[in-house]
C-alpha cells in the first residue's frame, strides 16, 4: 500500500544534495547487500531513503568464527568481523543487481590501513552508488576501524585521503568509544567530510559462566538497540553543535525501533534517522515509523521532516515553542 | 549439490491454538500461520517473537505445517529465557512470527532409502521430513530418534521390521507407525522397547545391515546436537553415503541480513563462512564435517 503522494512528499529530505524519500536509512550491517530483506512479503524500499551496503575492504573477509550475536537486556552484541566479499565483487557483481530507482545506495568502506581505505573508495567512486559512508568506527577487527576512530588524528588522516580520490557524497561514521566525539568531528569536517553517521556500535562482551568464556567467537564486540539510544542521542547532539554551522547533515543512529525514538534524533540535529537491529525485532517496522512522523508532524503544525531537525530547546534557552 | 531455496518470507500474527506442556519441559505448539503453513517444507524455521516485551526474535524448527487448516505446529524445549517466556503463552493469546525460512531437507529420487536420525530438539524436523516423504512417496524412510527425555509422542510397540535391530527394540512413535513408517528410540536412560545408548548405534546397526544395492539407494538425514551430526557425518563417510544435516546457530536477523548466524564450511572455491539462516539450516554433512 503506498502512501497519499502529498504526504509523502512530507517525509522528503535533502542529504548532502541526496534526495531521500523518508528519512529512514536501512544500515549498514543489518541488510547484507540490499536485497535480503526484499523477500520478505510487505517489506518495501520506498519506505526508506537510502540503504548503507555492508562494510566492504580491499580484499574479501571471512569475517569472525561464532557465535557472532547475542542477545543482551535492551539490545545484541555483534561480532561479524566485515565479512565480505571484497569491493571488486561487490562492485562488479552487487551493484548491477540493486535497483537503484527504488533507493539510494550508501557504500560502507572499511579497512586496516589508509590505503585500504582509499582503494576501496576510489573503486567505489568508480561505480553507481550514490554516496560513500568511511567506517572508522568497527569494533570487531583487529586493526584499523575504531582503532582509528578513536584518535582524532588518525579519523582526519583516513577522511582526507579517502576525499582526495571521490567526488560522491563522504559519511563519516563516528564511534561513541572515544573522549571527545565533537573534537573528532571539527577534524573529520576540516579534512573534508560532507556528513556525519552516529554513532556505530558501543564495545561491549558477555561471559559464560558455565565454561568462562566469552560468548562472541571474538571474545568482544558491538552493542545496538534499544539500550545504546541515550548515549547515542547525546553524541549526535554533540557532533551537530559542530557540524550545523557547516550545513553537514547527520543520520542519527542507535537504538531506534519506534517514531518517537526517531523523532528524538532528529530532535537532537539528525536529518536522516538509521534503523539497525529494530529491523531484526520487526522486518516491517520502516512503515510505522514514517507513519508515526508524519502523525507527530500533524500534531505539531509541521509541514516537512525537515522542519523539526535541532528544534531542541535545551532547558537553559527558555520553555518549548508549541 | 543442495539447491538454494528463495521462497518469500512472511510476518505473521498468528493465534496459538494450542500449547501443552510435556515432561522434562518440551512443549508442543500450534499456531494459526496460513501463509507460512502453505509453503513451509521440513528443515525449515520460523523466527518467532516470543512476547511482545522481548523483541529479539528466536528460530524454531517446524514440526509440522497443514496447508489446509493454515496451521504450523512446533516442538521445543525450555532452554532458556526466551523458551521459558515462549512457554508461559496461552491459546488465544497471538505471536508475531516470521517464515518459513532457509534451506529445506532435499531428497533425492535417486536415493529413495532415507535414514532419518534426529537427536534431541532436533527430532521435530526429522518427523516433518518422515510425513512429507511418505505423502509424497518419494521413499522407504526409516526414522530413529535419540532423547534423554521422555518421548512427548504416543508410542506403541511396532509392526515394522527393521533391519540390523534386535528384536526387543521395538518401540516406535504411533504417529509414524500409522504413516507406515518404521521408528525406534534410542536413549541412555533404560526404557523397554527402547535402544539403550546412542542414536547413532542404531543407524550403524541398520547402515551395516543394508545389503550393498540398497546401501546405494540410502541417503542419511539428520538434525540434532554437534557431536551427533559429527558422528552421523563419520557414518555417512564409512558407508559411502549422501548426508544432509541441519545446523543450529545464534541468530539475529533470521533472513540473511546479518551474518551473525554465519559457521565455516568447506566449498569446492575454499574455505567460507554460510549463514545458517539462509543459505541452510541444511547443509551437506562434508561441507560441514569435510569429505
Ligand atoms: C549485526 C550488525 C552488523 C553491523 N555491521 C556494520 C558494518 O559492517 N559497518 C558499519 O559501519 N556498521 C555496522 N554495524 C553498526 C550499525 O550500522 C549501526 O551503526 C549500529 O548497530 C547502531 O544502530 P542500531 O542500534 O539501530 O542497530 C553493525 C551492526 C550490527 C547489529
Ligand atoms: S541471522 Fe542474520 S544472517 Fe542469519
Amino acid at each position: 500500500m503506498s502512501r497519499d503522494p502529498e504526504q509523502a512528499e512530507r517525509l522528503r529530505v535533502d542529504f548532502c544534495g541526496l534526495d531521500f524519500q523518508t528519512p529512514i536509512v536501512l544500515l549498514s550491517g543489518c541488510v547484507g547487500f540490499g536485497d535480503e530483506y526484499t523477500r520478505v512479503v510487505g517489506f518495501s524500499h520506498a519506505e526508506v531513503g537510502a540503504v548503507c551496503l555492508k562494510g566492504t575492504t580491499a580484499q574479501p573477509r571471512l569475517g569472525n568464527p561464532p557465535h557472532r550475536v547475542y542477545e543482551t537486556p535492551a539490545g545484541m552484541l555483534n561480532a561479524i568481523g566485515l565479512q565480505n566479499p571484497g569491493v571488486d565483487h561487490v562492485v562488479e557483481e552487487i551493484l548491477p543487481t540493486l535497483d537503484f530507482t527504488e533507493t539510494r545506495f550508501i557504500a560502507n568502506v572499511s579497512g586496516s590501513t589508509i590505503e585500504e581505505y582509499v582503494r576501496v573508495t576510489e573503486r567505489f567512486d568508480d561505480s553507481p552508488i550514490d554516496a560513500i559512508e568511511i567506517n572508522i568506527s568497527c569494533p570487531n577487527v583487529k586493526a584499523g576501524g575504531v582503532a582509528f576512530g578513536n584518535d582524532p588524528d588518525m579519523s582526519a588522516r583516513v577522511v582526507e585521503a579517502c576525499r582526495k580520490v571521490t567526488r560522491k557524497p563522504l559519511i563519516t561514521k563516528l564511534s561513541p568509544n572515544q573522549t571527545d566525539i565533537a573534537e573528532n568531528a571539527r577534524r573529520c569536517i576540516e579534512a573534508g567530510t560532507d556528513a556525519f553517521a552516529a554513532i556505530n556500535t558501543l564495545m561491549g562482551m558477555a561471559i559464560d559462566i558455565e565454561s568462562r568464556t566469552p560468548v562472541l567467537g571474538n571474545d568482544q564486540g558491538g552493542l545496538s538497540g534499544p539500550a545504546i539510544k541515550p548515549v547515542a542521542l547525546l553524541k549526535v547532539h554533540q557532533v551537530y553543535q559542530v557540524a550545523r554551522p557547516h550545513g553537514i547533515p547527520i543520520i542519527g543512529q542507535g537504538g531506534v525501533t519506534t517514531p518517537e525514538d526517531a523523532i528524538e534524533f532528529l530532535i537532537a540535529g539528525a536529518t536522516a534517522v538509521g534503523v539497525g537491529t529494530a529491523l531484526f525485532y520487526d522486518p516491517l517496522v520502516c512503515r510505522t515509523i514514517n507513519d508515526g512522523i508524519l502523525d507527530y508532524l500533524d500534531r505539531h503544525g509541521l509541514a516537512t521532516v525537515g522542519q523539526l531537525t535541532g528544534t531542541l530547546v535545551r532547558n537553559d534557552e527558555g520553555t518549548c515553542c508549541a | 549439490m543442495l539447491a538454494p531455496h528463495r521462497n518469500p518470507i512472511h510476518a505473521e500474527f498468528g493465534e496459538i491454538l494450542c500449547h501443552h506442556e510435556h515432561p522434562g519441559g518440551q512443549y508442543l505448539l500450534r499456531v494459526m500461520a496460513p501463509a507460512c503453513a502453505a509453503v513451509a517444507e521440513p528443515g525449515q524455521f520460523a523466527h518467532i517473537r516470543v512476547t511482545p516485551e522481548r523483541p529479539m526474535r528466536r528460530p524454531l524448527s517446524l514440526l509440522r505445517a497443514a496447508p489446509g487448516e493454515g496451521w504450523v505446529e512446533f516442538l521445543y524445549k525450555v532452554v532458556g529465557e526466551g523458551t521459558a517466556l515462549l512457554a508461559g503463552r496461552q491459546p488465544g493469546d497471538f505471536l508475531d512470527l516470521l517464515g518459513p525460512i532457509g534451506r529445506p531437507f532435499q531428497p533425492h529420487p535417486e536415493h529413495p532409502r532415507q535414514l532419518l536420525v534426529g537427536g534431541g530438539v532436533g527430532i521435530p524436523p526429522i518427523l516433518f521430513l518422515a510425513e512429507r516423504i511418505r505423502e509424497r512417496e518419494e521413499g522407504t524412510p526409516v526414522v530413529f530418534m535419540g532423547s534423554e527425555l521422555p518421548f512427548p509422542f504416543l508410542t506403541t510397540p511396532s509392526a515394522l521390521p527393521v533391519p540390523g535391530l534386535p528384536e526387543e527394540t521395538d518401540l516406535a512413535l504411533q504417529w509414524m507407525e500409522d504413516l507406515g513408517i518404521a521408528s525406534r528410540l534410542a536413549s541412555r536412560v533404560p526404557r523397554p522397547g527402547v535402544h539403550r545408548g546412542l542414536v547413532t548405534e542404531l543407524a550403524r546397526d541398520w547402515l551395516a545391515a543394508q545389503h550393498p544395492d540398497h546401501l546405494r539407494e540410502v541417503e542419511i538425514f539428520a538434525c540434532g546436537p554437534h557431536p551427533m551430526l559429527a558422528a552421523v557425518a563419520e557414518l555417512a563417510r564409512e558407508f559411502g553415503v549422501p548426508c544432509q544435516v541441519s545446523l543450529e546457530e545464534f541468530m539475529a536477523c533470521g533472513v540473511g541480513g546479518c551474518a551473525g548466524c554465519a559457521v565455516p564450511v568447506n566449498t569446492p572455491e575454499g574455505p567460507a563462512m554460510k549463514r545458517v539462516c539462509v543459505d541452510g539450516p541444511v547443509f551437506e554433512a562434508r561441507e560441514v564435517f569435510g569429505p
